[in-house]
């Protein structure tokens, strides 16, 4: 029994043994390889060692590739946490490994500080506590539906301006789904901050706030979801605001003052004006 | 109005002023061997010999260089130098978070180490402070990039301004020169004073933060085919001001001034100025003309006014110089106008109110009241071309120069009225109807009663697919107290005898015997909409008009409507539509920031046409 006590104990020590001097291998993006040391992009640094081997990642064999900036590597750290091997490659790696698991080796001259910016701030007594948003960047669906005034004329168009275009007024035509009502699926990465504005075409033609001032743009961030839908309310134009006004049109002079409400009558048609009967004494 | 315009210059320069008291942002003057900007994610990366300089007080310089404009926030890694006013050092990576004022920098002196740089403080830095996980992160980009540069200056949230710039359409090389591209927040920077085009590319060649300098280059099937704006952009927090020549380079030339101000939070004020100018090179002009709006509003807490000025010369040049007419004088175009002696002065105030609900009915009221003036000294009635009679109007023996009006009106509203199965969103109909009617009366003695009747029925029967009917009425009806609209005998333009009475043949413009200053237009519509996904969408839609007075496509009478070159109708209460017409429009993506969306109208042969001009629009994402 003493006997089979003392072999398994054997056996356990080797294997503690064995895998102790067994390296580690973990994936990463460089940051830096200068002055003995590869920094990966979590800002860890790491002595390497004298004879580092230097492979292809893909082949395994001798690689053009220069360890710097950008460039993806399976590094293989000894006992010490120092790197003995780096595979190179221009393209993400398949992940391997934890870099924090070797995080103990990284070299830093000064002790860690925490670090006030990172602690979340403590709530007032009235306040809920604050929950620290992540967002994945994943892309999310996003549908717009906005219903318009009532005197959008039924052979607008719809568009949508924003910031990511520059403020394009065409940049996002949007699709009529009824008298008074437009929509547009936009694919938006999650975090996105959206910036935006309806229009009919043109700045001129672009919605006012509810009191006819020109207003702000809509906001919205996009959170980590497969579908949001956005509706909005467009309650006035710009361009027709002012009633019975004229609206503002680049590159057209207005048409002058004409009395009959009928823009285009043709040539020869009946006109007040043509042959007015005396006004009544 | 000398002194208008001396009050419309001096605009510009107290607008200057607003925009010298703008806040001061961190300037990045960037230099590499190779720089590249990705307009889908706004990254900025940079290769080889990265020399940055900020106007925070440092300089450094590194193998790498990536910039996240969105984020606000820059990278460079790799053999860096970072030089303050008082040191260097040297180390592996600096990361520069603009927005929270940290600088986080790798050193390596003896060994590395973390240093924080607090709120610009490059004397003190925090050692071993644990930074944020992503702070040496670098963007994964993948793809061709959108242009590439030899340098660039970027001002944090608000330009990047790229020298050497070589930009990718589709993958061939276009030299950009010096480019500028704007992504502020600031909507403002958008302004533009230029009409639609079918294709407009902008290079913005120069810019700062509160100003930005771009060349236009365009097409515009109406009017003028390809051709070259000019814009000027001046912005502040909360006033603009637009100066553009367009086209650039042809004969016909309009020279806009925008200028937009926003005085407290509810009082706002807009100019438009336009002059319009008609000269090959440096011959002579052939039309001369300028107009001025002057857009007021005031918000109460419930309703706002707004009062619309305009002034106009249509013609400077003086000496009864007319330009040649247009093809036709039923829709006057700026070259007619250009000819027009009138020089009318008009003034509109409204005041509307919100959009009400009644009650707790998804019922929902507007109300508009309106008071207005006209004055023309010389005046051309209708305001066509040479000959028309002065005046504004002329009516019972009188010529009327002044005509004042006022208004009443107002829009009742149903949004959305559900019905069907509720519980499943696609069998789900929706029904929307709305009128909108407005008496105008003027101090000639009639008045206008206007009335726009819509009502829709919609659903969504797939999630990409769905369609709707519409139905629009719009009644126009001028009436006089005496006299107004005279008998009138149908005449027809291609040399059939019209007789007085019924049967007419088709030639005849018939119609008109019976009308008397009211109209009623009717219009139909179906449209399927299928939109698969974001980048492809398919849309078929079909009217059809039932009008009085009716079309004469035989007679010539009417044109086919005009369009814009974005497709809309430039009338809206347009006489004489075709009967008939369908419009398919087919949107798709092009290129990775690029849609390309085209349509075209087929009118069933009315007037012997069957299908309109292409409407084609590039739609930059």
């Amino acid at each position: 029994m003493r006997r089979l006590i003392a072999s398994l104990a054997a056996a356990a020590l080797c294997v503690v043994l064995i895998a102790a001097d067994a390296p580690v291998v973990a994936t990463g993006q460089l940051l830096a390889y200068q002055d003995g040391y590869v920094f990966f992009t979590t800002g860890d640094a790491f002595h390497v060692a004298p004879g580092v081997v230097i492979h292809d990642a893909k082949t395994g064999g001798p690689t053009t590739i220069v360890p710097g900036p950008r460039v993806y590597a399976r590094a293989t750290f000894d006992a010490t946490g120092t790197v003995t091997e780096l595979d190179l490659s221009t393209r993400p790696l398949p992940p391997q490994g934890d870099l924090s698991d070797v995080a103990k080796f990284a070299v830093a001259l000064s002790p860690p500080l925490p670090n006030p910016d990172l602690v979340l701030a403590t709530p007032g007594p009235d306040e809920a506590p604050s929950v620290r948003q992540h967002y994945s960047g994943k892309p999310v669906l996003v549908v717009f539906t906005v219903q318009v005034p009532p005197n959008t004329p039924l052979t607008s168009n719809m568009y949508m301006t924003t910031d990511q275009s520059g403020w394009n007024p065409q940049s996002i035509v949007m699709d009529r789904i009824d008298a008074l009502h437009f929509r547009i699926v936009k694919t938006l990465n999650s975090g996105t901050v959206f910036r935006y504005l309806y229009d009919r075409g043109s700045l001129q033609q672009e919605e006012v706030a509810e009191n006819g001032i020109q207003r702000d743009p809509r906001q919205i961030v996009v959170a980590d979801s497969d579908v949001r839908a956005v509706n909005d309310t467009v309650y006035a134009w710009l361009d027709l605001i002012a009633g019975g006004g004229q609206s503002i049109a680049p590159n057209g002079l207005p048409t002058p003052y004409n009395p009959a409400p009928f823009p285009n009558l043709p040539n020869g048609a009946p006109r007040p004006n043509s042959n007015p009967k005396p006004p009544l004494q | 109005m000398r002194r208008l315009s001396l009050a419309a210059g001096l605009v510009p320069l107290v607008f200057a002023l607003a925009c010298s008291a703008a806040g001061a942002t961190t300037l990045v003057r960037l230099h590499a061997q190779h720089i590249a900007f990705y307009y889908d994610r706004f990254l900025i990366e940079a290769d080889g010999h990265v020399q940055v300089r900020t106007s925070d007080g440092f300089t450094v310089s590194g193998d790498a260089f990536s910039m996240d404009l969105k984020l606000n926030r820059f990278l460079i890694a790799g053999h860096v130098t970072l030089k303050t006013a008082t040191d260097t050092v040297n180390g592996a990576a600096v990361s520069d978070f603009l927005d929270f004022n940290r600088l986080y920098f790798v050193p390596v002196t003896s060994e590395p180490d973390r240093w924080t740089f607090l709120n610009n403080d490059l004397a003190h830095p925090v050692k071993g402070r644990i930074m944020p996980g992503d702070v040496f992160f670098f963007p994964d980009v993948t793809g061709r990039p959108s242009l590439t540069a030899s340098s660039a200056t970027i001002s944090e949230r608000t330009y990047a301004h790229f020298y050497g710039a070589i930009g990718d359409l589709g993958g061939a090389p276009v030299p950009l020169g010096s480019y500028v591209v704007n992504f502020a927040p600031n909507q403002y920077f958008a302004q533009n004073s230029l009409s639609g085009a079918n294709f407009d590319a902008t290079v913005n060649v120069a810019g700062s933060n509160n100003a930005l300098t771009a060349v236009h280059i365009r097409y515009d099937a109406t009017n003028f085919g390809p051709y070259l704006a000019f814009e000027q952009h001046l912005v502040g927090q909360h006033e603009y001001a637009v100066f553009s020549i367009n086209p650039l380079t042809k004969a016909q030339k309009f020279v806009n001034l925008d200028l937009y101000d926003l005085i407290g939070k509810r009082f706002q004020i807009q100019t438009f100025t336009q002059y319009y100018d008609d000269q090959h090179y440096l011959g002579p002009r052939s039309a001369a003309a300028q107009t001025t709006y002057v857009t007021v509003n005031y918000a109460f807490p419930h309703s706002y006014i707004s009062t619309v000025g305009n002034f106009t010369n249509y013609n400077l040049l003086g000496n009864k110089v007319y330009a040649t007419p247009g093809p036709s004088d039923t829709v006057p175009s700026y070259t007619q106008l250009a000819g027009s002696e009138a020089h009318p002065t008009q003034l509109q105030m409204t005041w509307t109110s919100f959009n009400n609900r009644i009650w707790k009915l998804p019922l929902y009221e507007q109300t508009f009241v309106g008071w207005g003036w006209n004055h023309d000294s010389v005046g051309s009635q209708y305001g066509h071309v040479k000959g028309d009679p002065a005046g504004l109007q002329e009516y019972g023996g009188y010529t009327y120069y002044t005509i004042y009006n006022h208004l009443l009106g107002y829009t009742a509203s149903l949004p959305s009225l559900k019905f069907g199965d509720l519980n499943s969103p696609y069998d789900i109909y929706y029904f929307n109807a709305s009128v909108t009617a407005q008496r105008q009366w003027y101090t000639v003695p009639h008045h206008v009663n206007t009335t726009t009747s819509v009502a829709s029925l919609s659903r969504q029967f797939t999630r990409p697919f769905g369609t709707y009917v519409a139905y629009q009425i719009q009644n126009t009806n001028d009436l006089y107290e005496n006299g107004g609209y005279p008998s009138y005998v149908p005449s027809s333009q291609t040399g059939v005898v019209c007789p007085d009475k019924p049967p007419y043949p088709p030639d005849c413009d018939y119609e008109y015997a019976a009308f008397r200053g009211a109209s009623t237009l009717r219009t139909l519509n179906l449209e399927f909409n299928y939109l698969p996904n974001p980048d492809f969408n398919l849309s078929l839609l079909g009217r059809k008009h039932d009008d009085f007075p009716g079309p004469f496509p035989n007679g010539q009478v009417f044109l086919t409507p005009l369009k814009n070159p974005i497709g809309q109708p430039v009338n809206y209460n347009y006489l004489g539509q075709p009967p008939y017409d369908v419009t398919p429009d087919v949107r798709f993506r092009l290129l990775p920031h690029m849609l390309l969306d085209v349509q075209r109208t087929y009118y069933f042969n009315y007037n012997n046409q069957k299908w309109g001009s292409f409407i084609v629009q590039v739609l930059p994402q």
